[in-house]
């Protein structure tokens, strides 16, 4: 990075203030050699980065979106909103049906395309009409309505009959947080240090909430604890996992509304690896060892664990004990009492493989004369067809390693399916992703760029078994190493896909084996957040050639599972897997931390044909779900919540 | 944690029984864990880590019977219908022969039947008295009070004639079954043949007044209310305070295949556990609480250790009844494998007698370590 001065615009709104908090005082302070801060308004801000007048601007997410550059997103930083903000308001004398007109603010451009965008997906046409920023409330009358933003929100809230919070309408769509605006900024303006003084810049600014509501009281009137308490409560500062999935799900639904040309993805600037907000939770080593409640109250709580107190949690709390806890992290982070699920169609392309993994009785190598296939589009069709016509909305493709399918293959099938259903590709793990590469010759990068090209929409995180060489070399000699399977995933989430991860256990290792391997997703996690949700399940002997005598047992299970959703603190999800160990189980997970009940439909050729045979249709989940207490509802691969069937 | 529950922990913690009302409220507070985690600090103050098995075998002799009970995928009624068995006593003694000649020695026959209208009641007596003569020391724990009460009337005993008869052909004890659901409302649904409430428990005192211990069990997940559940029990814990006959207390999910109440869903996991929680809860009195893994399925038989469980019943051979049903488990577990599930669970198993007398504890049953830590040695491909 050369000494050259990174020329920032920020945005002077409340909500805006904690982002900027530190950077004004630093810049101020002393002629700061790295940064150049102005402000503007949301909609120049976009402007000038577009004219090339600045390098790094706080945009808002529909300006990205239909941004002509390719734009790159500060990782950790972002104005959201979980449900109600307060500060987006539709508001009018009739109902928000019953609204023929609405003014727009022009100031703000993410709020303005998510009204367009749910009035569409509602079937509601008001004209729209852009007004000054300060003439906005006056336009109500009769069947028109205004969109108000910022402060003026606080105010119109009590002045008219008829208010929808908006943040509040995203979420009950979607079930994902709605992000107004990001940092943003061309690829290659912005490095490791920038971003870590931008996120301190944050952190200073969090702190600082009650001065920052303090201040803007004094400046515009108004009650210091309403601000405050909208700081802290309305807005998340926080560019996470649910944030991206949310951001993603924003611009499919624009582009499937004819909102913005490209459903583009969100892309983190690379190479910037931060220090998470949740990082810097975790203990210093001052104190002495903790009790294991006081590390369980703590972890509950959204605390941080560090390996060691990870490892003394597993193997010395009570089973129930490290259960609610669990359970109490699952009530915060998803409190709406909800369990979602996916229906899709597990699709085993092709069992020819070279890599002759000891637990694997789905393979045939490719010598073998009878029993390799490679599915026929025929055969394909058939299956994509049955997925559709129930309901389903993603194929999960996964198979071997066949050194018989060239990435032209791939690139051809998606692009069929793609054309002829409507449905998600979640497939090709890390593992088949690096064979390409390897058989190609040509970079990961390069690889996913082009299935990207010919339409992957997400991985699927299998093959990680245990993510450690000492127990991957012993069971699947042939396989991918621990670091390739890392680098697929964070190249994945650099090219802006959402992936899963996954964890196999009961292969003998030990709890420092299950920790480091959590360890290395949430390190991950906290540079990408692309991980959309994790799954871990034991080992399924039966049938294999591996015969390990560990423990796979139902309370094994349930340990691993709580203990994994208090680790990785920056996972939204924690999917149970109810196919290997049966719906009872499975069911209880969601009391042990768990948020989503998988799949409703099963195909899955590597667990089943190692002796899980459990089959679940739609109704069957719901009705599990809802005997555990919880209320079903159908997701996409997102994790963005579906309307009914 | 809510107030009532903290008010049912103070009376748990006291010994005080929980009325009718913290029953409900246990089955209605959402939080599980909660619930279990108290049912555990019982479980946990009565036996600690222990948690009991045995070396059992069924014997089901006959599944002709004259009832027809909904929920029961066993029974045929009549000796000629399609599925309909009965043994011959030779063939019932067979069981046991097998077992000891397949060097798999057991401790105890649980031995129920269908109420057969054609049996003579020498077949009952000859066949407690035969498996006796093959192996003198084994328990046996036979004939539901069901089957006990359909004896007195169809031979023109009284219960206490029919027990003594039995007592003096071999009958060591009697299993809990035939209890299903208390409330006549339930009863007239689902088993309007069987005797009543009353009768079953009145068979069970008798039983306890000459000296025989017994088990109690419920019926759960079919049409039965939360409240039929919880005054199902507190029946069961009015009788025993007036006996202390009772051993264990099973909780039987109800399994929907094959029978007339098809189109019912059964229990699921969470509802299994939450019945066990509630049952330690409220059956202070009764010491043991029994997963019984042949219905349950193993992997809930384990996660119920933490619900409030201490006994996984035994190893099982032949079971039928619930197999019949539909249950999907193996229908029998070697002494290792349990052991192993339990040690798994974080538990100490204990093998028992039938009368909960200590058989093998601590190295002698885990000195062969069920698992090895070593990742290089323990991978032995067979290929
Ligand atoms: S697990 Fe996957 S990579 Fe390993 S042999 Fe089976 S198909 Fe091949
Ligand atoms: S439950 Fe018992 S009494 Fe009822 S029909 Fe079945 S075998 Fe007969």
């Amino acid at each position: 990075m050369s000494s050259k001065k990174i020329r920032i615009a920020a945005v002077s709104f409340l909500n805006a203030r904690p982002i900027t908090y530190g950077l004004e005082r630093s810049c101020d302070a002393a002629n700061d050699d790295r940064f150049e801060l102005s402000f503007d308004l949301p909609s120049r801000c976009a402007e000038r980065l577009a004219a090339g007048e600045i390098d790094l601007g706080l945009v808002p997410t529909a300006a990205y979106a239909t941004s002509a550059h390719e734009l790159r997103i500060v990782p950790g930083i972002a104005i959201a909103g979980f449900g109600s903000v307060r500060t987006v308001l539709l508001v009018g004398e009739v109902p928000w049906t019953e609204m023929r007109e609405i003014a727009l603010d022009g100031a703000s451009r993410s709020s303005a395309m998510l009204l367009q965008l749910l009035c569409r997906e509602r079937g509601l046409e008001p004209r729209f009409r852009e007004v000054p920023h300060a003439q906005v409330l006056d336009a109500v009358r009769g069947t028109t309505g205004a969109l108000v933003i910022g402060d003026a929100g606080f105010a119109a809230a009590t002045r008219f009959p008829h208010v929808q919070d908006l943040g509040a309408a995203w979420h009950e769509t979607t079930g994902l947080p709605f992000v107004y605006a990001v940092w943003a900024g061309r690829p290659d303006v912005v490095d490791g240090e920038a971003v870590a003084r931008l996120q301190a810049s944050l952190d200073d600014g969090l702190a600082a909430r009650p001065l920052i509501a303090r201040a803007w009281s004094e400046a515009h009137g108004g009650d210091p604890a309403l601000y405050e308490s909208y700081l802290t409560h309305s807005i998340r500062y926080r560019l996470g996992a649910e944030e991206l999935s949310g951001m993603a799900a924003f611009f499919a639904r624009a582009h499937g509304a004819g909102l913005i040309p490209r459903a583009i993805r969100p892309r983190l600037f690379e190479g910037a690896a931060p220090t998470s907000a949740l990082a810097n939770r975790s203990r210093g080593g001052m104190e002495g060892p903790r009790s294991v409640d006081a590390l369980l109250a703590d972890a509950a709580a959204g605390g941080r664990l560090s390996p060691e107190d990870a490892m003394r949690v597993y193997l010395e709390a009570p089973a129930l004990e490290l259960g609610a806890a669990a359970d109490q992290r699952r009530q915060m982070l998803h409190p709406d009492g909800v369990v979602t699920y996916i229906i899709d169609r597990n699709v085993n392309y092709t069992n020819v493989c070279v890599t002759r993994c000891k637990f694997c009785n789905f393979y045939r190598p490719p010598t073998h004369k009878t029993e390799g296939y490679v599915l026929s589009r025929d055969e394909l069709a058939r299956k994509f067809q049955e997925t559709v016509d129930l309901g389903g909305v993603q194929i999960l493709l996964q198979g071997g390693l066949n050194p018989n399918l060239p990435l032209t293959w791939y690139e051809d099938l998606f692009r069929w399916m793609k054309a002829s259903f409507p449905l998600a590709i979640h497939g090709l793990s890390p593992e088949e992703v690096r064979y390409i590469a390897e058989i190609e010759n040509m970079s990961i990068r390069a690889v996913v760029e082009r299935l990207i090209a010919a339409g992957l929409d997400s991985i699927p995180g299998g093959g990680a078994e245990i993510l450690d060489d000492e127990i991957r070399h012993a069971i699947s000699p042939l396989k991918c190493t621990t670091d390739t399977w890392l680098e697929v995933m964070r190249q994945a989430h650099a090219l802006g896909l959402r992936t899963t991860a996954t964890m196999v256990f009961g292969f003998g290792e030990e709890p420092r084996h299950l920790v480091g391997h959590l360890e290395k997703l949430r390190a991950l996690q906290d540079q990408t957040a692309g991980f959309t949700a994790f799954i871990c399940w034991p080992f399924q002997a039966e049938g294999t050639r591996l015969k390990l005598h560990d423990d796979t047992t139902a309370m094994r299970y349930l340990r691993i599972f709580a203990l994994s959703r208090l680790y990785l603190d920056n996972f939204p999800g924690l999917q149970v897997s109810w196919p290997t160990m049966g719906p009872e189980v499975g069911q209880v997970g969601l009391r042990f931390g768990g948020n989503d009940f998988g799949s409703a439909m099963i195909e899955e050729n590597v667990v089943s044909q190692a002796g899980a045979v459990f089959k679940l249709g739609a109704a069957d989940i719901e009705r599990y779900i809802r005997a555990a207490g919880f209320e079903p509802r159908r997701r996409n691969m997102r994790y963005e919540r579906l309307a009914a069937a | 944690m809510t107030a009532t529950l903290t008010s049912i922990r103070e009376k748990a913690r006291s010994g005080e029984p929980l009325s009718l009302e913290d029953g409900v409220a246990l089955y209605r507070h959402p939080n599980l864990l909660e619930v279990g985690a108290l049912a555990n600090e019982v479980r946990e103050r009565l036996h600690g880590d222990r948690t009991f098995f045995n070396r059992n075998l069924h014997i089901n002799a006959t599944n002709v019977c004259e009832a027809s009970c909904a929920f029961c995928s066993f029974a045929r009624l009549q000796p000629g219908d399609a599925g309909a068995y009965t043994m011959s006593l030779e063939e019932a003694w067979g069981k046991l022969r097998a077992r000891i000649d397949g060097g798999d020695p057991i401790t105890e026959i649980h031995i129920v039947n269908g109420l057969h209208p054609g049996l003579p009641f020498d077949y009952y007596t000859d066949l407690l008295s035969g498996l006796k003569r093959i192996q003198p020391g084994i328990h046996l724990k036979a004939f539901t009070a069901v089957e006990i009460f359909y004896f007195a009337k169809k031979f023109g005993l009284s219960i206490e004639e029919v027990l003594q008869k039995l007592r003096a052909a071999g009958l060591d004890s009697l299993p809990g079954g035939g209890a299903e659901i208390f409330a006549p409302r339930v009863r007239k649904k689902i088993c309007d043949d069987k005797c009543t409430a009353d009768e079953w428990l009145e068979v069970h005192r008798v039983a306890h007044r000459i000296g025989l211990r017994s088990n109690c069990t419920m019926l759960y997940g079919h049409i039965e209310s939360v409240e039929e559940r919880v005054d199902h029990m507190l029946r069961l814990r009015a009788l025993q305070d007036e006996t202390g006959g009772f051993q264990t207390f099973i909780p039987l999910a109800f399994h929907p295949d094959g029978n007339a109440l098809m189109k019912l869903p059964g229990p699921t996991g969470v509802e299994d556990l939450r019945t066990y929680a509630v049952a330690r809860l409220l059956l202070h009195n009764i010491p043991h609480l029994k997963a019984y893994w042949i219905m349950l399925g193993v992997k809930t038989a384990q996660t119920a250790l933490w619900f409030g469980a201490d006994d996984l019943d035994g190893t099982v051979q032949e079971e039928k009844i619930y197999h019949m049903a539909g249950a999907e488990t193996p229908q029998v577990m070697r002494p290792a494998e349990i052991v192993r599930i339990i040690v798994n669970a974080g538990r100490a198993p204990v093998e028992r007698d039938t009368l909960y007398n200590v058989l093998a504890e601590g190295a002698a049953l885990t000195s062969d370590k069920p698992f090895r830590r070593d990742v290089r040695r323990s991978l032995e491909v067979v290929s």
